[in-house]
């Protein structure tokens, strides 16, 4: 079985649970409770419904436009090989950040279109107002720093790992591979967002991997 | 899962791998080194330094005398998928007897008890550095690092317990 096939077969899964994005508010009665206890505690939508709603099969919040970036600190190698952290927020306050998410390196559609696209247009995106372009993958740091290299890629795209997945988890992105025998684990669902000072104004998110609305052209028709 | 140990049988498990033809392929450790001497050797991460420049460098240099002294097999595993491990394997042209196998969701590192938690670090659940000698499924030397350090799981400490 080829990679793309176990994919595919992710994918329909995916499909089923991605299309619909659920916002649920609490309940009143809980929120008169927390209310005691001082409105410092932040209302985490996620852990009430953990509580209330646990029959009902797990729904992500998925990201969608108009919506704040959660934050979340992601990672790279600087041109010193330094480890570096960097946090979400710092990339894209005040600016106009470009966010393209794929499920691995060194994957066929990743290396070969997705990223090369976006290193392609970079000087075109920028040329409309972009200031950064941010690739991130459900990768360790040293795996992506590794990829850049081999995609010879210098300034226009930074590469990002996302290593434990926190931020792909955080903005109900996750692509679950888990049990797939080509060991991918849980990954990201590819997509490329325009985020202007944190906010998401564009957002072209594929079910799993496909490669139909999240490719630099489409982002730069859409700009 | 207790941590593996000289005398257990080795636990069998489904690694993966690119072929010479690009296609994906998996395969089952015990039909891979049953009847057969082998060396499965560990590292916590494709592409980072110590098993890029003297770990895997050291099995790939001493495989072939790892061979004259009966080893069929030399196999390298890391908890990442199979893209990434061909890609690392690639970065070593001069190898010819060492086999790249992903265990990409950790399970097979988890069924060898020698896992190695570096999720502070961004990296998930890893392997510990490790170097076993097999014989018929037969864990005969157990070289297992605490975490990545690299002091008792090389290619010559191998050596000089055949």
């Amino acid at each position: 079985m080829t990679a793309a096939t176990a994919t595919t077969a992710a994918f329909a899964a995916v499909r089923l649970i991605g299309s619909s994005p659920l916002k649920l508010k609490p309940p009143s009665t809980l929120l008169s409770f927390r209310g005691n206890l001082g409105s410092s505690l932040p209302m985490r939508i996620s852990s009430i419904r953990r509580a209330r709603f646990s029959t009902i099969p797990k729904i992500s919040a998925t990201i969608s436009v108009g919506d704040k970036l959660p934050d979340a600190t992601l990672s790279y190698f600087d041109a010193s090989d330094d480890l570096q952290t960097v946090k979400i927020s710092e990339i894209t306050a005040n600016k106009k950040t470009i966010l393209v998410a794929v499920p691995g390196a060194f994957t066929p559609t990743c290396s070969q279109k997705h990223l090369p696209g976006f290193v392609e247009k970079a000087a075109d995106l920028k040329a409309k107002g972009i200031d950064t372009i941010a690739c991130i993958s459900v990768n360790d740091a040293f795996v992506m720093k590794a990829w850049k290299e081999d995609l010879k890629i210098g300034d226009e795209v930074l590469l990002l790992s996302d290593g434990n997945g926190h931020f792909t988890k955080a903005i109900g992105c996750e692509l679950d591979l888990s049990d797939k025998p080509v060991g991918l684990g849980v990954r990201s669902r590819r997509y490329a967002m325009l985020v202007e000072d944190g906010v998401v104004k564009i957002l072209n998110l594929e079910e799993g991997g496909a490669f139909n609305v999240s490719s630099a052209e489409d982002l730069l028709n859409a700009i | 899962m207790a941590p593996i140990a000289v005398g257990d049988v080795i636990p069998d498990g489904t690694l993966a791998y690119f072929d010479t033809e690009d296609q994906l392929q998996s395969v089952s450790i015990h039909s891979l080194i049953a009847g057969k001497k082998a060396v499965l050797f560990a590292v916590p991460g494709a592409f980072t330094p110590t098993c890029s420049l003297k770990h895997v460098p050291g099995f790939v240099e001493k495989s072939p005398e790892l061979k004259s002294k009966g080893v069929q097999e030399v196999i390298c595993i890391s908890v990442n998928d199979p893209f990434v491990m061909k890609a690392w394997a690639k970065t070593f042209p001069e190898n010819e007897h060492v086999k790249f196998l992903a265990d990409g969701s950790g399970v097979y590192t988890k069924a060898l008890g020698l896992e190695l938690d570096l999720s502070e670090k961004g990296l998930g659940i890893r392997s510990k550095r490790f170097a076993l000698l097999v014989d018929d499924l037969k864990v005969t030397v157990a070289n297992i690092e605490a975490g990545g350090e690299f002091t008792v799981s090389s290619a010559e400490d191998i050596l000089k317990a055949l």
